[in-house]
């Protein structure tokens, strides 16, 4: 058994039993070898379910959302984009930090469930020690730069415009409208999403390319500066869109116009569609 | 309201006007006996900032060949900031769009005063004889 | 018995292009579904199970109902858009093919035949292929179907390796297997049938459930379901639907399409109530839809155990592990 599985039950039943929290969020094996679905637990003699191997892909922080106003603490198992999560949650005031103890995970990235090489959320991932935490598991290392996440969509960039827009149309026409991109997404936190509000017109419940593309952009958008690059979006897509790279395109021009900016890295810069800045570049005279 | 078919197409323009300066601009090319393009449709908001980026995607996807959002010139705005944010959001909205393949013609951000006819008028020309080179906007169209 | 060839398969299939829309199995950009023949991707007869349903074929994701005119305020012109092609499903799995009766039962019985539906199910011809191997995540033989076949098909095929044994079920099968007469050559082979290496026992769950509608296992199974359509969309019996209007300019349609019970909007009532409030009611009524109330109904499961909600759901809820559970939680009621 590997040793941050083993920490992490110590912890995990530690927690419990002194009564510093009463749930705690981790992983547990589903019915098939690839599986590591999320797990909660609530009761220290169950902490044997926790585990940790190289299919613990699905994000904790989201399940945060679920039941705002309960009055326990919960101890959330964090990795990397988890914490960024957490962050983010925080920053958009949806959770309070006090509520959560947050149990660090230095995290070496995980495995696609098919191709069982590592997952591409993981391949590009910057910052795979938690940026926030109160426990940590595991040796830290420094985050990594990796300008290469940005080269599919300079690739993209350089296409003509008819290109282009076949390509995405192409992508939004596999589209099922099932909303797992925004449901496990934690920059997706609205209370109610403009998409589910179709009586007011924001968007058509019609399943077709054009309605498709308008939710998809609509909601690239939406998080443009507030996306915290886990590349959840993309994992649990079922037909296989590529939406991190209209993720990537905004975090990449973002950069370029207002400055380097890391959204979820810490819970106090205010993301930059947010404020603005008198020097800001003149397209427009 | 009929159909345009492909022989007799005009390009539609929806302009979103700031209610301060860019619409009270547009009005004077009127008050000047100017004229501009009868292809612009005209939305007055009560500021640049009151554009949801969405409204593009939605003009674009009903039937819009060209989009323009127009607000004060930057240190005007009526509300002290509101166009600081416009500016921030349609830099990254443009070249959004652009990504997934609409002409970068097809959407404008200008800054227009209420003194500014001749810009109003020529703005609106110049984006309406682009549109018109270009043809129809069919790519986020519902019906293509 | 009658044997096609494999080399024979895409001349047989040409043979129907004239008369029908031939929907085959296809692959494209990563995703498998029925496509119409011709069509961009790859032939997929050899994969097991397509990743989204055939359902569409018979209850489109966005079908027109009527479309209208407006002038001076009034309504003129209703056109009710109701013409189906003739169609052929070929290469259905007998898993899908159960998942057609299924929906049958809900559009066709019970007093009202929908006519949206009905006009396209009487011109569809279905042409099952057998399955020679099973997925792990296949389990359809416990929900009591065949993987060998499926008897509700107009025309049975089994892989044999160098050709399919061919047998018509119904008269319109049969017309089809004479177009193909002079393709087809007469053998004596053994046919080969999948096992499914999954296994759950459906006997008496549907009672069981019926007594678990207040048990905490919802809270718990659902607790970690971020409440996303993707099991409703890729299931193939699934068959909510919602009705709504598109106006532009003077002329409108009214439309229905997929609709999901996992959505938070779905269940909402004018008044703003929600009787299934939060994410563990909505997926016992998925589940309870799935395992007691259609046989209650119906007779019939209608989980028909193609396993697409296993593989595609992106926190693992699995509705095999469930039933496990049901079965020890209702051994301790």
């Amino acid at each position: 058994m590997n040793a941050i599985q083993i920490k992490m039950r110590e912890v995990a039943g530690q927690l419990l039993s002194l009564g510093e929290v009463d749930r705690v969020i981790g992983w547990e094996k589903g019915r098939f070898a690839h599986q590591s679905p999320p797990a909660f637990i609530t009761d220290e003699t169950k902490v044997e379910r926790l585990i940790w191997d190289e299919y613990c892909l699905t994000g904790t922080a989201k399940y945060l959302l679920d039941d705002p106003y309960r009055a326990g603490k919960t101890g959330l198992f964090a990795r990397g984009c988890d914490a960024r999560a957490i962050n983010r949650l925080i920053q958009d005031g949806q959770v309070k930090r006090e509520n959560i103890v947050i149990i660090g995970i230095c995290c070496t990235g995980m495995s696609d469930s098919v191709s069982r090489q590592m997952a591409a959320k993981c391949c590009d991932c910057t910052h795979p020690t938690p940026v926030v935490y109160d426990l940590m598991i595991g040796e830290p290392v420094k985050p990594v730069a990796k300008p290469e996440r940005f080269k599919a969509v300079a690739e993209l960039e350089q296409k003509a415009a008819q290109e282009k827009s076949e390509y995405w149309t192409r992508q939004f026409a596999k589209c099922i409208r099932c909303y797992a991109c925004r449901n496990i997404c934690p920059a997706c936190n609205c209370r109610e999403c403009f998409a589910d509000q179709y009586r007011v017109g924001w968007l058509g419940k019609q399943h077709h390319t054009a309605e498709n593309q308008v939710f998809g952009l609509t909601r690239a958008y939406h998080i443009a500066d507030r996306c915290i690059e886990c590349g959840e979006c993309a994992r649990v897509c079922p037909v296989g869109i590529p939406l991190m790279e209209l993720n990537r395109k905004l975090i990449k021009d973002i950069q370029q116009l207002f400055g380097d900016y890391h959204a979820g890295v810490d819970s106090e810069t205010a993301p930059p569609l947010g404020r603005y800045s008198l020097d800001d570049m003149e397209e427009f005279m | 309201m009929a159909l345009m078919t492909e022989a007799n197409w005009e390009p539609k323009v929806l302009a979103f006007c700031c209610n301060w300066c860019s619409y009270s601009g547009a009005d004077l090319v009127g008050l000047n006996r100017m004229k501009y393009p009868e292809n612009v449709r005209i939305v007055r908001v009560p500021c640049s900032a009151r554009v949801n980026p969405q409204f593009i995607i939605r003009a674009f996807q009903r039937g819009a060949d060209g989009v323009l959002v127009a607000g004060c010139h930057p240190g005007d705005c009526h509300y002290s900031t509101g166009n600081y944010y416009t500016r921030r959001r349609f830099l990254v909205m443009k070249r959004l769009l652009e990504f997934i393949g609409i002409e970068s013609q097809r959407f404008q951000a200008r800054w227009i005063s209420g003194a500014e006819a001749v810009k109003f008028r020529d703005t609106v020309t110049k984006l309406c004889e682009d549109i018109k080179a270009l043809g129809p906007q069919r790519k986020l169209r519902d019906q293509k | 018995m009658h044997i096609l060839a494999k080399a024979n398969l895409i001349e047989a299939i040409e043979r129907l292009v004239k008369e029908f829309k031939v929907l085959v199995p296809m692959q494209y950009d990563g995703v498998s579904r029925f496509s119409v023949w011709g069509s961009h991707g790859m032939q997929a007869f050899n994969a097991s199970n397509t990743l989204l349903p055939p359902k569409d074929s018979l209850f489109p994701r966005t079908e027109t109902l009527y479309a209208y005119q407006v002038a001076n305020q009034e309504i003129t012109g209703v056109t009710v858009r109701d013409q189906a092609e003739h169609q052929i499903i070929f290469g259905i799995r007998p898993c899908d093919m159960q998942s057609i009766h299924c929906l049958d039962d809900v559009f066709l019985t019970k007093g009202y035949a929908d006519s949206y539906y009905h006009s396209k199910r009487e011109k569809l011809l279905t042409v099952c292929i057998g399955c020679t191997k099973s997925e792990p995540t296949c389990f359809c033989e416990s929900m009591g179907i065949n993987p060998a076949g499926h008897s509700g098909a107009d025309i049975q095929m089994n892989d044999l390796g160098s050709g399919y044994r061919v047998v018509a079920q119904s008269q319109s099968g049969q017309e089809i297997v004479e177009k193909w007469k002079d393709l087809l050559s007469q053998g004596q082979e053994e046919v080969v049938a999948a096992s499914c290496t999954l296994k759950v026992d459906m006997n008496g769950v549907p009672e069981m459930l019926a007594t678990l509608f207040e048990h905490s296992l919802w809270q718990e199974v659902s607790r970690k379901c971020i409440g996303c359509g993707t099991c409703t969309y890729l299931c193939p019996t699934c068959h909510c639907f919602d009705m709504d209007i598109q106006n532009q300019g003077n002329q409108g349609t009214r439309f229905r399409c997929w609709d999901s019970c996992m959505f938070s909007d779905y269940s909402r009532m004018a008044g703003g109530h929600d009787p299934r409030p939060s994410k563990s009611e909505r997926l016992r009524n998925r589940f309870l839809h799935k395992l007691q109330f259609f046989s209650e109904r119906y007779g019939k499961s209608l989980c028909v155990g193609c396993g697409r909600c296993l593989i595609k759901c992106p926190v693992h809820v699995d509705i095999t592990l469930l039933i496990d559970q049901v079965r020890k939680e209702a051994a301790h009621v």
